[in-house]
């Protein structure tokens, strides 16, 4: 078992490695397609008055004159040797940009995933537990009205109530705990929903489960009953959704923070994106493939833990141990990465 | 952020404000503290701000109009420009010019020293001349844009206060230059270092009365007050030390969120608000500035060698068929003016050619029917089969040019032009409008703060020029009045062909004047007092404080 669980790690560490260089390789190629670049545009600003001599000189500089198969070389040549360049944009080292970036977003996605899972937790157990006229239905819809307000509005809508209107918060420093409580619950509320809806199928298909109406027969409370015999079964598909929401963090950390005036990984992408700074677009496009990849691989390895009828194929695969079973909604059958 | 996004958000934002309105949550209208005439040392200044730009790199930087509010109180120049274009003295105390106007002779005060303790000496005012004229490209630092390069010969340091500089040819505009944004005194160690290093704003050292206190890239820049700061511009008219001990400059994207900000009392300056939005926020208490630049007008240079505009008549027809008094009161407030001319009324030499392209829509119309263009059933003129048909691409560096283009579409469409609207971002604009000698209309507004520079985007006759109508070098009187403005050597002669060269360009419809520009918009709450705006419409605190 261990072995097979080893190979298995080794062979996704080494597909890791693979999505991480293909991922690299699919920016480059991407931005170097699209016309200009970040100098250029700049230089090109009118007011500047620069003739295009002056401009080309400049861009000889950074070395946007040389083909792009000679860039790509020089580039990935860098990142292998984890040097990860100098920004076009501000001329500034890329890994410090990443990392004063980092630090701000991993702590919103964390607050925002901690908001997200109880968010989810509480409005699934209402689902269970709470009789129809207390308002059930109204839980069940909660999800489907979460994903629908685009995450900027509930932002906007916080920013005016707890900042402009409560002063909780000051649009100055918006680093601070209640600024980042705020930005966490505009980033996790449409991220629950995603949670909610898996949670409230699998609670479902497990509370109309045999073994729950034993319980319930054998006098068992409802807090027991979820927390001893719900959860873990129907947790099994929310782990995979909770890997999947990683790269919904990071996708929605960019206009959470835009609009908290955080700087973050997101804000870093859009000025990135916006101006085709290609040494920071590849650092963060590399670093959110790692991410993935390897949030993925760990919600491969808990699978098995969590459901003894998991178990790792000879080929280093997770499949259910019998497929008759009727697996809970959403169960990958064969974890697959990306 | 995409324009589609940034829409996006403005209009769900403006739904949130009204929905926390109506429910009574929204923030107090900040009372209006009474008026104090004595300035009150001490206090925080929090600027909300857009974007903090690219790169602090000094020489490439100074002239965005995001980070040049940060240099321009971080900074000294030797010459200050008021906001009618009034040169005085700063740190150079005085300059003598000889005949032909080809050596000039700063006179720097002495005892001005670098935050780092240095010397703003002689030395240090040629190792900044130099690399404003040209830069390091090989090492990826930029040459100073509107710096009069071309003629350039040298700078040398007579004696530790005096420098001579000399040009090739006549160089009228070389002491306004220094006055330009872009002409900012930097400490020599700090110009020593690479591009990679200064653009860490840590490491760039000015002279100015602020200096840097922290700084999160991409977030927000912390001055703080120098204390023994003494010479700051005669024409502020401020001894001494700055009064407010620090300003904050902190990036907020979003509009509304930087005004409602300083209405909410947690800033006091929002940088760029939206026109439409001054006249509510005027209303609700708050202060808005908005200081002109000196330069062109924003308008259209047309292009003469493409159809339709290589007939004088159509470019006539364009200038007297725009409705200017429509576009200010539709989309702008009174803040903004009208053009009179090709430049900004504050110019020194500008004056007024408004007859020229009133606002005549029969005169229009004629002019239109005498070129032969005739109106068919669908309401579009045409001549020889060919549509009368004109393609705007509104200038993404204006924020409110989309909504003037789509009214000057409008206002063209009822007097038979066929007008399509392209729009693109910054960097699209700079691939596909920016040089593209097809383009019919260029719709452009310029910066300067010496009018002998204009010589260099009217016609082609030097390299690198402009050529701005693409005539090259076709039109003589034009060439001649180029001439004569660039190698000028007398100030009030010089005037006198400006009149000219105003009244030429307008009469040949070579440029369409829109409005006179107002770049930079500054929401203020009503404690803030004492703010300097130079020809430059940079807000400089010097001499600011807060009375709340």
């Amino acid at each position: 078992m261990l072995r097979t669980y080893g190979r298995f790690a080794l062979r996704r560490t080494g597909q890791a490695i693979v999505v991480v260089l293909l991922a690299y390789l699919f920016t480059f190629v991407v931005i170097s397609i699209l016309p200009g670049d970040p100098v250029t545009s700049t230089l090109r600003n009118p007011d500047n008055g620069f003739t295009e001599d002056d401009i080309a000189r400049i861009v000889a500089y950074y070395g946007l004159d040389q083909p792009w198969w000679v860039q790509l070389g020089s580039s990935l040549g860098r990142f292998l040797v984890g040097d990860l360049g100098v920004s076009l944009r501000s001329n500034l080292p890329v890994s410090t940009l990443v990392l004063d970036a980092l630090g701000s977003t991993l702590s919103l996605a964390a607050v925002a995933l901690l908001v997200a899972v109880v968010l989810a937790v509480v409005i699934a157990y209402g689902t269970q537990f709470l009789p129809q006229r207390f308002g059930q239905g109204v839980l069940r819809s909660l999800p489907s009205l979460f994903l629908s307000v685009p995450n900027f509005v509930i932002g906007l809508l916080l920013i005016h109530v707890f900042a402009f209107g409560l002063g909780l918060f000051s649009m100055i420093d918006t680093e601070t705990p209640w600024g980042t409580f705020f930005a966490a619950v505009a980033l996790g509320i449409p991220v629950s929903a995603q949670l909610a809806e898996v949670l409230i199928a699998s609670l479902d298909h497990e509370s109309r489960q045999e073994y729950v109406a034993v319980a319930r027969s054998r006098g068992l409370r409802q807090g027991a009953l979820f927390a001893r015999h719900l959860v873990k079964p129907s947790s099994l598909p929310t782990v995979t959704v909770l890997a999947l929401i990683v790269g919904e963090l990071l996708g929605g950390a960019l206009i959470t923070e835009a609009i908290f005036g955080r700087v973050g990984i997101g804000t870093l992408v859009e000025q990135a994106v916006a101006s085709q700074d290609l040494p920071v677009l590849q650092a963060v496009v590399s670093l959110a493939a790692i991410v993935f990849v390897v949030v993925n691989l760990l919600a491969d390895l808990a699978y098995p833990l969590l459901d003894p009828r998991v178990s790792i194929g000879a080929r280093g695969r997770t499949t259910t141990a019998n497929p008759r079973d009727d697996p809970a909604p959403l169960l990958r059958e064969e974890v697959s990465i990306v | 952020m995409t324009t589609r996004l940034r829409r996006l958000l403005g209009v769900a934002s403006a739904l949130t404000v009204g929905a926390v309105l109506l429910s009574g949550c929204g923030a107090g209208t900040a009372a209006a503290p009474a008026e104090s005439s004595t300035p009150k040392p001490g206090g925080d200044l929090v600027f909300l701000i857009d974007s903090l730009g690219a790169t602090w790199i000094p020489n490439n930087s100074a002239i965005s109009s995001y980070q040049g509010q940060i240099w321009g109180n971080l900074t000294d120049k030797l010459v200050y420009v008021d906001a009618e274009g009034k040169l005085s003295p700063w740190i150079a105390e005085s300059w003598d010019e000889n005949a032909d106007k080809t050596q000039f002779t700063l006179h720097l005060k002495d005892g001005v020293t670098f935050s780092d303790g240095t010397p703003l000496d002689a030395a240090a005012v040629v190792a900044n001349i130099d690399i404003w004229a040209k830069g390091r490209p090989d090492q990826g630092i930029n040459r100073i844009g509107l710096f009069p390069s071309a003629n350039y010969v040298g700078a040398e340091a007579v004696d530790a206060t005096t420098v001579k500089v000399s040009f090739s040819a006549p160089t009228l505009s070389f002491i306004p230059t220094l006055a330009y944004h872009g002409s900012i005194l930097i400490s020599p160690a700090t110009l020593a270092l690479p591009a990679d290093q200064q653009a860490d704003l840590t490491k760039d050292i000015g002279s100015g009365p602020f200096v840097v206190e922290k700084v999160a890239e991409g977030d927000s820049v912390v001055l703080k007050k120098r204390d023994d700061y003494n010479w700051g511009p005669q024409a502020v008219g401020h001894e001494g030390a700055a009064y407010l001990d620090t300003i904050t400059y902190k990036q907020v994207a979003e509009p509304t969120l930087r005004t409602a900000s300083v209405e909410s009392g947690q800033a006091q300056v929002a940088y760029n608000a939206s026109p439409q939005d001054l006249e509510a926020l005027k209303e609700e208490g708050l202060t808005v500035e908005t200081p002109r630049y000196l330069g062109f007008v924003n308008g259209y240079a047309l292009n003469t060698s493409v159809a339709p505009f290589d007939d004088v008549k159509v470019r006539q027809a364009v200038q007297h068929g725009i409705n200017r008094d429509e576009i200010l009161s539709t989309v702008y407030t009174p803040d903004w003016h009208a053009a009179e001319s090709l430049f900004q009324s504050t110019v020194p030499e500008a004056t007024d050619h408004s007859a020229d392209f009133a606002y005549d829509p029969d005169k229009a119309a004629a002019l239109l029917d005498a070129a032969g263009w005739v109106k068919g059933s669908d309401g579009v003129r045409a001549k020889g089969g060919q549509k009368l048909s004109l393609t705007l691409y509104p200038n993404p560096y204006l924020q409110a040019s989309q909504s003037v283009d789509e009214l000057v579409d409008q206002q063209l469409t009822t007097l038979g032009f066929e007008v399509n609207l392209e729009t693109y971002d910054v960097p699209t604009y700079g691939q596909k409008v920016i040089g593209n000698a097809t383009i019919p209309a260029n719709e452009i507004t310029r910066s300067f703060v010496d009018v002998g520079t204009v010589a260099g985007v009217l016609t082609s006759q030097k390299k690198g020029d402009e050529d701005w109508f693409k005539l090259g070098t076709s039109d003589a009187t034009l060439n001649d009045l180029s001439t004569k403005i660039a190698t000028a050597t007398d100030r009030d002669a010089r005037a006198k062909v400006a009149d000219d060269l105003q009244g030429y360009v307008l009469q040949q419809g070579y440029f369409v004047p829109l409005t006179q520009i107002v770049q930079r918009v500054y929401v203020q709450s009503p404690e803030v007092s004492g703010v300097s705006y130079n020809g430059l419409a940079y807000a400089y605190y010097l001499d600011a404080w807060l009375n709340g």
